[in-house]
């Protein structure tokens, strides 16, 4: 999933960004939205609901969105061959906005959208974690490596990045990666791996592996690679 | 109560025949520019693309070579014709050509096929002499594919029935709020390639049905491959005739009315991007003068066609057409109908004028 958003932005930034302005990676179209981060203990309830969006079902997602189609002149409907079934889907709580183009129906346009909101949601949307008897969850646990020491043998085979439950492990994980200012070697630690293995773990995905080295960078820290 | 407007005497010819008599007398099927000018039973009987059997073979190398010269012809022409006539872009167009093989080889064969032979639905030849004609003569990617992704559907589609648009996906939605809809008896008007009514339909419970009409012969053939191919057979009936004409036996009893009508004004018909001016029915897009002959018709018409209570949704050329039309329904014939709403698309046009008769 994450590399299909990936495969997505190259496709925009290539094609069509000169005719469309808009289409921009969201967290170049808003600076100030690089990471969502919910401080201080007034936002503990924003926090709480902004770390469940991409629990939430389609439905409940799509209803915080706006949708549209791209901005076009005329008057559509029977005067064009498909012209309106690119769809943009702006997330109202955090302003995140997913689009989709290259599916063949509207329809389908609005699910891959929705998917990659999703993935967008878990890398750019963060909930503070409290160390102090912190256990990671069991959507974490299960995109973890087997040979992870606290990973239990019922958490069941590893999830990749191929599958649409990875975006929950990896909202996860980069919560406590962020909560130990990027260290990989803390988290590793926390997680019952080596630090290669979570190197590992944080390259096999593209999106992961840029949201990771930008914070990296921020602190002064070497990218991964 | 009768409306002296509802079930006009005119049909089976099409309604905009009707208002001039000496040409009602003509034959309806070659008197006019009603049919598309690629000839009713052309050639092309053959299913569409992504149906046929993988009966032809070709190197990878060979279809590299196809999708390198078809990219170079579509970056070529992209610009010259988005800016012509609002024709496709270079972006559209390689997205075609990405479908256009994806339809044409076989699945998966990318990542599965062993060795240097992919198997193809057309030859190779073939596929140059369709891409060829999508660029040069402007031929809708659709009917080249002789399908459209629509809803969750893939449609069958051909010369001479109207490509379904992304636009008209929402009428399905529309529907789907109406409450019972589901055991109703509802009517797609003009159903083309009958993609709403197979969208509605399969939404539909016991005792729920669609009747489908259209006037063309080739709408309705292709209406019934698409109808089979999603096994509603039970669930639409396909009839044959001008909007209400063929429904006189459930005048009244109708829970819902559907359309997307021709809906063009015809002084806007030469000035149309080339796939659909010079490729899809007329019949399907031309609406008169102001483009609302047959929407006026059918908003009068619902009025005995619908049952108390039951609903409607049209499609329109968007917002003075449906500012007109909701006004007509809320006021003029504000003793029939009620909760008129005009709704938009997701391009910000209202698109859809919904109402229920009262």
């Amino acid at each position: 999933m994450a590399r299909a958003l990936l495969r997505w932005a190259s496709f925009t930034s290539l094609e069509t960004s000169s005719r469309l302005p808009f289409v921009q990676l969201p967290w170049t179209l808003n600076p100030r939205a690089t990471t969502l981060a919910f401080s201080s203990s007034n936002d503990a309830a924003a926090a709480a609901s902004a770390s469940n969006y991409i629990h939430l079902s389609d439905e409940q997602l799509m209803a915080q969105c706006d949708m549209d189609t791209f901005k076009a002149s005329g008057p559509g409907g029977q005067h064009r061959n498909k012209r309106e079934s690119a769809v943009r889907l702006s997330h109202r709580p955090t302003g995140i906005v997913a689009q989709a183009v290259e599916e063949r129906s509207q329809h389908k346009n609005r699910a891959m959208a929705l998917t990659r909101l999703r993935t967008l949601l878990a890398l750019k949307v963060r909930k503070p974690i409290d160390l102090d008897g912190y256990t990671p969850p069991s959507e974490l646990l299960q995109i973890l490596p087997a040979k992870s020491t606290i990973r239990g043998k019922d958490v069941g085979p590893q999830i990749g990045p191929n599958n649409p439950k990875f975006a929950l492990g990896m909202q996860a994980l980069l919560d406590l990666i962020f909560s130990v200012e990027g260290s990989v070697s803390e988290t590793a630690k926390i997680l019952g791996l080596s630090t290669g293995a979570l190197s590992r773990l944080i390259l096999s995905d593209d999106s992961l592996r840029v949201t990771v080295n930008e914070l990296r960078t921020s602190k002064g820290m070497r990218p991964l690679r | 109560m009768t409306l002296r407007f509802a079930f006009p005497v005119c049909s089976p010819l099409a309604p905009f025949l009707a208002s001039s008599l000496h040409r009602r007398l003509s034959i309806p099927s070659r008197s006019s520019s009603s049919f598309s000018p690629t000839p009713l039973f052309s050639s092309d009987h053959r299913p569409p693309l992504f149906l046929r059997p993988p009966a032809f073979a070709a190197s990878r190398t060979d279809l590299h070579d196809f999708r390198r010269w078809a990219e170079s012809l579509a970056l070529a022409a992209g610009p010259r014709l988005s800016a012509s006539d609002g024709g496709p872009d270079a972006a559209l167009l390689r997205r075609e050509l990405a479908w256009l093989v994806e339809d044409a080889t076989v699945a998966a064969a990318s990542e599965s096929g062993v060795g240097e032979e992919l198997r193809l639905r057309v030859e190779l030849e073939e596929l140059y002499r369709l891409w060829k004609a999508r660029i040069e003569e402007r031929r809708p990617f659709q009917y080249i594919v002789g399908c459209e992704h629509w809803r969750d559907l893939v449609l069958v589609v051909k010369e001479g029935v109207l490509i379904p648009r992304p636009e008209t996906e929402m009428v399905v939605d529309l529907v789907a709020e109406v409450e019972g809809f589901e055991k109703g008896l509802w009517a797609d008007l003009g159903t083309g390639s009958g993609a709403i009514a197979v969208g509605i339909g399969r939404m539909l419970q016991e005792g729920g049905r669609v009747f489908a009409t259209d006037l063309s012969p080739v709408a309705l053939e292709v209406a019934r491959l698409n109808v089979e191919r999603y096994e509603l057979k039970d669930k639409i009936e396909l009839r044959w005739g001008s909007w209400f004409e063929p429904l006189r036996d459930v005048e009244g009893k109708l829970m819902g009315l559907v359309s997307n009508p021709p809906y063009i004004p015809s002084s806007h018909i030469p000035g149309l991007q080339a796939e659909v001016g010079q490729h899809e029915p007329k019949l399907a897009l031309d609406g008169g003068e102001a483009g609302m002959d047959h929407l006026l018709h059918l908003c009068e018409g619902s009025a005995s066609a619908l049952k108390s209570g039951g609903f409607f949704a049209f499609e329109t050329n968007g917002d003075e057409q449906s500012e007109f039309l909701a006004d007509l329904m809320s006021i003029k014939l504000g003793n029939f109908f009620h909760n008129i709403k005009m709704i938009s698309d997701f391009a910000g046009i209202q698109r859809f004028v919904t109402g229920f008769r009262r």
